[in-house]
């Protein structure tokens, strides 16, 4: 652009102009490199390892704790005073409360709501996330939740979960700490953070189903009339289907599968093969991070 | 006879007819492009969780209604007249009417209480709108369901090439949402300005305009009010100022409405220009 052509105050607008794009164009960057390095993201990987270690993932309290996690650390890094995570529940159409932390907690956790209702309500059916910054100024248009609690929170935060496109439940948080509402940037770094979570909590639904399906298979087996055996066929024909249907988590069962293939070679050909992944993550974890494959608005 | 590759036939002499020149682009003003519109004849498809037709910022009637579901055997239309669910559509219904008050609205309910078929439910009641007449559609949602992608992207072509403007809200979530994507819709992303009717553009798509969206004071369900945060309600500042062009220029096409747009966002360096409620007058 020929800047010769403009008065100079026009000029100064312009370099004004740029000055703010260049500035916006940092934060949004500092922004993604701060979540990738911020310690909820590290607990977040953790909390999946965890949840996905052989012996615990059929005890449905890592679950639950997983959940919990996520919101506390939403919370704690956003500054919120308060907040809940709704699981869909696809049978009856309704939110479920998984977890609520802060405030009036306990009271949360008995709570479902229809989808037809709320600001989770209409996040979940709408996909878009939303804030809202005089919740109590008019009590009707805080959520239901809030409103059978009689704690109406001042501002509201609430983006959904996303797992292979499709809305599995929402986030919400109640209540910024030191501000009126949350802010732009709030609802873009809870979205990234919603995106690990909502992986996290399907594919610890996942273990926790085969878990508890394990278990039942053992504890029946031989005791059982044959009608319950078909229906345990059933049960587990529906889980192998919805397992296939996953791509993600058919790359990984591929993956162990072949490392367990180089394992049954011998001793020496598990060594080399750890020692080539070893060294493949350690390249990884060198290399700058590849932001492209992130979308943004 | 001359055998022509398919779509060449309506380039064939005599077939292809004669465009009136457009004014030269750095010619356009506010006054030309909306200057004593109010949006008059221009019919707005809100596609969303309805309308709330006595609200005081719809200020006014809604000329039709369509809700859309999923039932046991498909989908289900149902053309009497309905509430708003949530209070979604009655706010971008209050903002396109505070731009353009004397638009015709049309409640296209798609967003119920129920998830089921939310896609199809979504993609129905886009072709309704396409098929029925309308001039303008707000689309303050999207799917991010690629099985949708293909449908989507038929619809929204079939719309451009009725000259219909589908004004969509780009999801800010990291996930690609549809049809915000594609390049024949205006898509409308927030910006943190809270003048009314100051929009930009942004020469680097997908998201080409962006419009007030953050802290804004919006209309509810129940003759509420909200203070809320969201791209969704950045569309409808679009939408309304795309209906009072249309008024004034039934004749543009999409693409043309972007250049017009363009020209008078309020990051071109030679334009102060804003979209004012009727009522004000321009500076």
């Amino acid at each position: 652009m020929d800047a010769g052509k403009y008065s100079p105050d026009e000029t100064d607008e312009l370099a004004r102009s740029r000055q703010v794009i260049e500035s916006q164009a940092e934060e949004i960057t500092r922004l993604r490199s701060r979540l990738r390095i911020e310690p909820f993201a590290e607990q977040l990987r953790e909390a999946l390892s965890v949840a996905s270690m052989a012996g615990t993932i059929a005890s449905p309290v890592t679950h639950a704790r997983l959940l919990e996690m996520i919101v506390e650390t939403a919370a704690h890094v956003i500054s919120a005073r308060a907040g809940s995570l709704f699981l869909i529940d696809e049978k009856s159409q309704h939110l479920t409360f998984e977890v609520a932390i802060g405030g009036k907690a306990q009271e949360v956790r008995r709570f479902t709501v229809p989808l037809g209702h709320g600001i989770a309500g209409l996040v979940a059916v709408s996909g878009q996330p939303m804030a809202i910054s005089d919740a109590a100024h008019d009590p009707r248009q805080a959520s239901d939740i809030a409103r059978s609690l009689g704690y109406v929170p001042g501002s509201i935060l609430c983006v959904p979960l996303f797992y292979n496109d499709q809305v599995i439940g929402v986030l919400e948080l109640l209540d910024k700490e030191g501000s009126e509402s949350f802010t732009p940037q709030d609802m873009e770094t809870l979205g990234l953070f919603a995106n690990q979570a909502a992986v996290a909590i399907e594919q610890s639904r996942t273990h926790r189903y085969l878990g508890s399906l394990i278990a039942e298979i053992v504890q029946s087996l031989g005791t059982l009339p044959e009608h319950h055996k078909a229906s345990l066929a059933e049960q587990m024909k529906e889980f192998a289907d919805s397992v296939a249907a996953d791509a993600s988590y058919r790359q990984a069962t591929e993956l162990a599968l072949l490392v367990q293939e180089i394992a049954w070679q011998g001793e020496s050909e598990m060594r080399a093969c750890r020692s080539v992944l070893l060294a493949f993550a350690d390249y990884l974890r060198s290399r700058p991070a590849n932001l492209s494959d992130m979308g943004s608005f | 006879m001359v055998l022509r590759p398919a779509w060449s036939q309506q380039f064939a002499p005599g077939v292809l007819n004669e465009l009136q020149p457009i004014l030269p682009l750095d010619a356009l003003t506010e006054d030309w492009a909306w200057g004593g519109s109010t949006g008059k004849g221009v019919r707005v498809a809100i596609i969303d969780s309805g309308i709330e037709a006595s609200h005081p910022a719809v200020g006014g009637p809604v000329q039709g209604y369509i809700s859309i579901s999923s039932g046991p055997q498909g989908l289900v239309s149902d053309t009497s007249p309905h509430e708003d669910a949530y209070g979604h559509g009655t706010a971008c219904a209050g903002i396109i009417r505070s731009f353009a008050p004397e638009c015709e609205l049309y409640s296209v309910q798609v967003l119920g209480p129920a998830l089921t078929g939310t896609g199809m439910v979504f993609a129905a009641g886009l072709r309704w709108a396409i098929e029925n007449g309308m001039h303008v559609c707000n689309l303050s949602l999207g799917t991010t369901k690629r099985e949708f992608f293909a449908l989507l992207h038929e619809l929204a072509d079939m719309a451009s090439f009725r000259n219909i403007m589908l004004v969509t809200a780009a999801n800010n979530m990291p996930i690609p949402s549809f049809p915000a994507m594609y390049a024949s819709v205006i898509s409308v992303a927030a910006h943190e300005g809270k003048e009314p009717g100051v929009f930009y553009y942004n020469p680097r798509p997908p998201v080409e305009f962006g419009a007030p969206g953050i802290d804004v004071r919006v209309a509810w369900r129940d003759g509420g009010w909200i203070t809320a945060t969201g791209n969704s309600f950045a569309a409808p500042h679009i939408s309304g100022v795309v209906a009072r062009i249309l008024s004034k220029h039934p004749d543009l096409n999409p693409s043309q409405m972007k250049v017009v747009l363009r020209a008078l966002s309020a990051n071109m360096t030679h334009t102060t220009a804003r979209m004012h409620s009727p009522g004000e007058r321009n500076p």
